[in-house]
């Protein structure tokens, strides 16, 4: 089955009609969207501040890893889910929309990034890391999640 | 001269209009006023988790306290700054809108809720914030800043589709 004929059973699928017509839906759905981002990047900010040495010194970075990296993963998988839900009632949009294609791309990396290479500097160096010593890491990571959240703005501008 | 008149007579300022219409610098600002929501709302949610005992648990109140409030000040500033910016742009149609209505009334509850933490649990922080207890008040607290912190966020999502 080709992604077209995906796209164009989901378009025509009656349930996602009801979030499609209905007012309220996708902006109370892309509430939580948001809510979602803002609490990944919130926690983001305070692991990588805290690494780039211009924030949260005072405490311990493996103390600050553990519920940092609770709360990321849940605000990530609850912009994930909800992201999902904005997107099935028109993924031909969507799927023809460069920012969207640019989001989900860097997206993909920001996970993998964090996920593999991010947690192993995090969980091998947190003994001792004095704020400041890594920049190039909590550079990349901020950069990452920023762009993803920039490219999901500008879906709406840009196209 | 009602507010309504005065909103109307900024929105039709060649200024507003300018800036309204600008492809770029409206996005950027609006953009920015939504990504400043990591630095501001979304730190005040590790403090808020702190104060549940959902994370940090080892670390005083206080101490995650102090940390936070020196990123999501200057957090919240930007968030000020571009909000007033995105008003004037389209002061008549924001504030006809009810869910801008109900976005600043939230604000000012949550500004009375901060203030009640800081008049009445800061000063008596040093007693409980290492301890395993937290008050029962600063944890309602809490909970109502995580609550009303999303009826904020959603209100500016819903606005945005009417305006």
């Amino acid at each position: 089955m080709s992604l077209q004929r995906l796209w164009q059973m989901s378009y025509d699928s009656k349930t996602i009609d009801i979030l499609r017509n209905s007012k309220h839906a996708i902006p109370i759905i892309q509430s939580f969207h948001l809510f979602g981002i803002t609490l990944l990047l919130g926690a983001m900010v305070i692991l990588n501040f805290r690494m780039l040495g211009i924030g949260f010194g005072e405490t311990r970075l493996e103390v600050l890893a553990k519920p940092v990296w609770k709360w990321a993963t849940s605000g990530l998988l609850l912009a994930m889910a909800s992201g999902f839900f904005v997107f099935v009632p028109d993924p031909a949009r969507y799927a023809a929309n460069k920012s969207f294609l640019v989001k989900m791309t860097v997206l993909l990396v920001a996970i993998l990034f964090q996920y593999t290479f991010y947690r192993r500097v995090v969980r091998t160096e947190s003994a001792n890391v004095r704020p400041g010593r890594h920049v190039v890491v909590p550079l990349v990571s901020l950069t990452l999640w920023f762009t993803v959240a920039w490219a999901g703005r500008s879906i709406a501008f840009l196209g | 001269m009602s507010i309504v008149e005065l909103c109307q007579a900024i929105q039709q300022t060649a200024w507003a209009t300018r800036f309204r219409q600008a492809d770029l610098f409206f996005p950027l600002v609006e953009g920015t006023h939504i990504l400043s929501l990591s630095l501001s709302v979304g730190l005040i949610l590790m403090l808020d988790v702190r104060i549940l005992r959902l994370g940090f648990q080892s670390e005083p109140v206080s101490r995650i306290m102090r940390q936070v409030m020196r990123w999501a000040l200057p957090g919240f500033a930007i968030m000020f700054v571009t909000g007033v910016l995105l008003f004037l742009a389209q002061a008549e149609s924001v504030y006809t809108n009810s869910y801008f209505r109900v976005k600043m009334l939230m604000l000012l509850l949550l500004g009375i809720n901060a203030a009640v933490f800081q008049f009445k649990y800061f000063p008596s922080m040093v007693v409980w914030d290492s301890g395993e207890a937290v008050p029962a008040g600063a944890q309602v607290i809490a909970v109502v800043s995580l609550i009303f912190w999303m009826v904020v966020i959603a209100c500016g999502r819903l606005m945005a589709y009417e305006l």
